[in-house]
């Protein structure tokens, strides 16, 4: 019976001093200890520690990079042009003492202080930049060089500082959206008269074309024809001049064939050569 | 038991203190066997409690007093219990996305994919807006950093992922992000997006990034650029059509040639065989001739006369007739000539 007692005694008591003389520090954490409102002890690493029990106090705090969200803001570059910037700023509490001193180890006061302190140098820093600039380089580095600066004092530690959005007021992205299609249309418009050009250019070319072989062809058929004719004329002309009289008396008669037709009337005397016997047939009579 | 009356001698001499204290005695050690008992029960629960199963993708982080002492792989494992060590597991294998420009919302009969027009709304370099929706794949590499050193890894993850699309989106035109340069975009944007959690210690490995859509940003802005791709299948179809007009007109022309060819080398022949064959009737009509010239030509002239003459409407006047030339109505007679036909 003592025997258990003692146990329990012994467990009980073991609980209650683990409680009161001994802290753990985890990976994710770090720790002051407070004794009397002065910080005594800062505790990095992890593991287990021991304190005065009563007089001194632990303070347990973030040791991770902490992400925060700033709230978007809206900055005027330097051509004028309205922008809303989105950031966010990954930050670590690096000296726990100062921190707890100066914002009293709370992370909401870290954080809006955070807010402020990057938008002021946002500010500054991208009112000297062109949108454009702002768009395509990335101009962080100095925003996060400048927080880094203004807030060690706190013990914080920037990690970085980026943006994470960059938007146009709506009335701006209204006129982006506008000049949007308007260029396409001009592309539209452009491909569709390259289109018209491209098929005039084809058709003309193609009429071009068999204009020239048509022309060429007709030009080739002169030439055989001229060569018909020169060839039948010679053939002709060796022929006939064998005996000059005797063609054209064939050819003269061949010719009355083909130039007297039918119903044609011809006024015969009969001093003519072929009705001469005519005459004299009736003289006789 | 019936009920009787009082009666003395139903009551011997009994020892109660001692029948008390044996009681007591008895009782004491049941307590003192029974707390063993519990307490051992007690002892074994909480030493039991020190059994922890690490899943199949899954890797175990044992912290002692809250520092990190080992890694346990998959499977069974002892660890010393509460507050002496305890342990993290985290999934290594399984991938985690992370969305951008949308969220994918899993339901019956299909998941639902809302748009988030704030996240996806991009500027491009020129100056143009463009919507992007963006898958980013990770896994976690290096488990001691992934759950040690970043308070809340998907923020950071999701953070870093939109500044680095927004960054390289920023680096193209409209017409880039929104064709060719797609996969150099998605790249580098995985190799950004890892360089940035390398610097954070993260631990994390960047497994894809991918560009789900990329869109122009409103419909009627879509319809713009819809519509210079039919002014492009207008502009293939127009030349199409042209080149198969010149296909259609050339050949037809080239035949239109040749037959002006044959046409003419038929002419050309028809008149060398012409002369050639009324030479030939020449020469052979000549050479008779020859034979005896004024009987032929007589011959000649008569035949002639012959196939001419039937014909022909004749006023035949005699030497007597001469003067009556003047009064004969010779239009008349024709005329008549002409009904009676």
């Amino acid at each position: 019976m003592r025997a258990v007692i003692s146990v329990i005694v012994v467990v009980v008591v073991v609980l209650v001093l683990y409680n009161l003389v001994t802290y753990t520090v985890d990976e994710t954490q770090q720790a002051v200890v407070v004794q009397l409102g002065e910080i005594v002890e800062v505790r990095r690493e992890p593991g287990l520690y021991f304190k005065t029990p009563f007089l001194q106090n632990v303070i347990y705090l973030e040791d991770r990079i902490l992400s925060y969200d700033i709230q978007p803001r809206e900055v005027i570059t330097s051509d004028k042009k309205r922008v809303t910037i989105d950031n966010y700023a990954l930050w670590r509490i690096s000296d726990a003492k100062q921190f707890v001193e100066t914002m009293g180890g709370s992370l909401v006061r870290a954080q809006s202080r955070l807010d402020d302190v990057v938008y002021s140098n946002l500010r500054d820093v991208l009112a000297k930049q062109t949108l454009e600039d702002i768009i395509k380089r990335e101009q962080m580095t100095e925003v996060t060089r400048l927080t880094q600066e203004q807030v060690r004092q706190f013990g914080m530690e920037i990690i970085d500082v980026r943006i994470k959005r960059a938007d146009l007021p709506a009335a701006t992205a209204e006129a982006v959206y506008n000049r949007m299609i308007s260029e396409r249309q001009q592309i539209a418009a452009r491909y569709r008269a390259e289109g018209d050009q491209e098929a005039q250019r084809i058709r003309s070319q193609a009429e071009r074309e068999k204009e020239i072989i048509l022309a060429e062809a007709r030009k080739r058929a002169q030439e055989l024809m001229g060569e018909g004719d020169a060839q039948a004329l010679e053939i002709y002309a060796n022929a006939y001049n064998r005996d000059i009289a005797f063609y054209r008396f064939w050819r003269t008669l061949e010719s009355y064939k083909t130039t007297l037709r039918e119903g044609d009337t011809v006024v015969l005397s009969t001093d003519s050569e072929y009705l001469r016997f005519l005459e004299r047939l009736s003289e006789k009579q | 038991m019936a009920h009787r009356p009082f009666d003395p001698r139903d009551f011997e001499y009994r020892d109660y203190r001692q029948e008390w204290r044996s009681l007591w005695e008895r009782f004491r050690q049941w307590v003192t066997s029974a707390s063993w008992v519990i307490i051992l029960l007690f002892v074994g629960i909480y030493a039991l409690s020190g059994f922890y199963i690490v899943g199949p993708s899954e890797v175990g982080l044992v912290k002692r007093f809250g520092k990190f002492v080992r890694t346990s792989d998959p499977g069974f494992h002892y660890r010393l219990p509460y507050p002496i060590e305890s342990v993290v597991v985290v999934n290594v294998r399984q991938p985690r996305t992370e969305e951008i420009g949308f969220r994918s919302v899993p339901g019956l009969p299909s998941a639902q994919f809302p748009e988030e027009r704030e996240e996806a709304l991009m500027l491009t370099g020129d100056g143009n807006i463009i919507q992007v929706e963006v898958v980013v794949q990770y896994d976690v590499k290096e488990p001691e950093r992934f759950v040690f050193n970043l308070s809340d890894p998907e923020r950071i993850v999701d953070q870093a992922a939109k500044a680095a699309i927004r960054e390289k989106v920023a680096l193209r035109t409209v017409d880039q992000a929104l064709t060719t340069e797609r996969d150099i975009i998605a790249e580098e944007t995985r190799e950004t997006l890892q360089k940035l959690l390398d610097t954070y210690q993260a631990g994390i490995r960047v497994i894809n990034v991918r560009l789900q859509e990329v869109t122009p940003p409103t419909a009627e802005v879509n319809r713009a650029f819809d519509d210079v791709n039919s002014a492009l299948q207008d502009k293939e179809r127009k030349i199409n059509d042209a080149q198969r007009y010149s296909n259609d007109l050339l050949p037809r022309a080239q035949g239109e040639a040749q037959q002006i060819l044959n046409v003419a080398e038929a002419y050309k022949q028809s008149r060398i065989l012409q002369a050639q064959g009324d030479v030939a009737r020449f020469l052979s009509i000549l050479e008779r001739a020859q034979l005896g010239r004024d009987v032929t030509e007589l011959r000649l002239y008569l035949e002639a006369l012959e196939t001419v003459l039937p014909k022909l409407n004749k006023v035949i006047i005699t030497q007597g007739a001469a003067g009556v030339l003047g009064i004969l109505n010779l239009d008349e007679s024709l005329k008549k000539k002409e009904g009676e036909r």
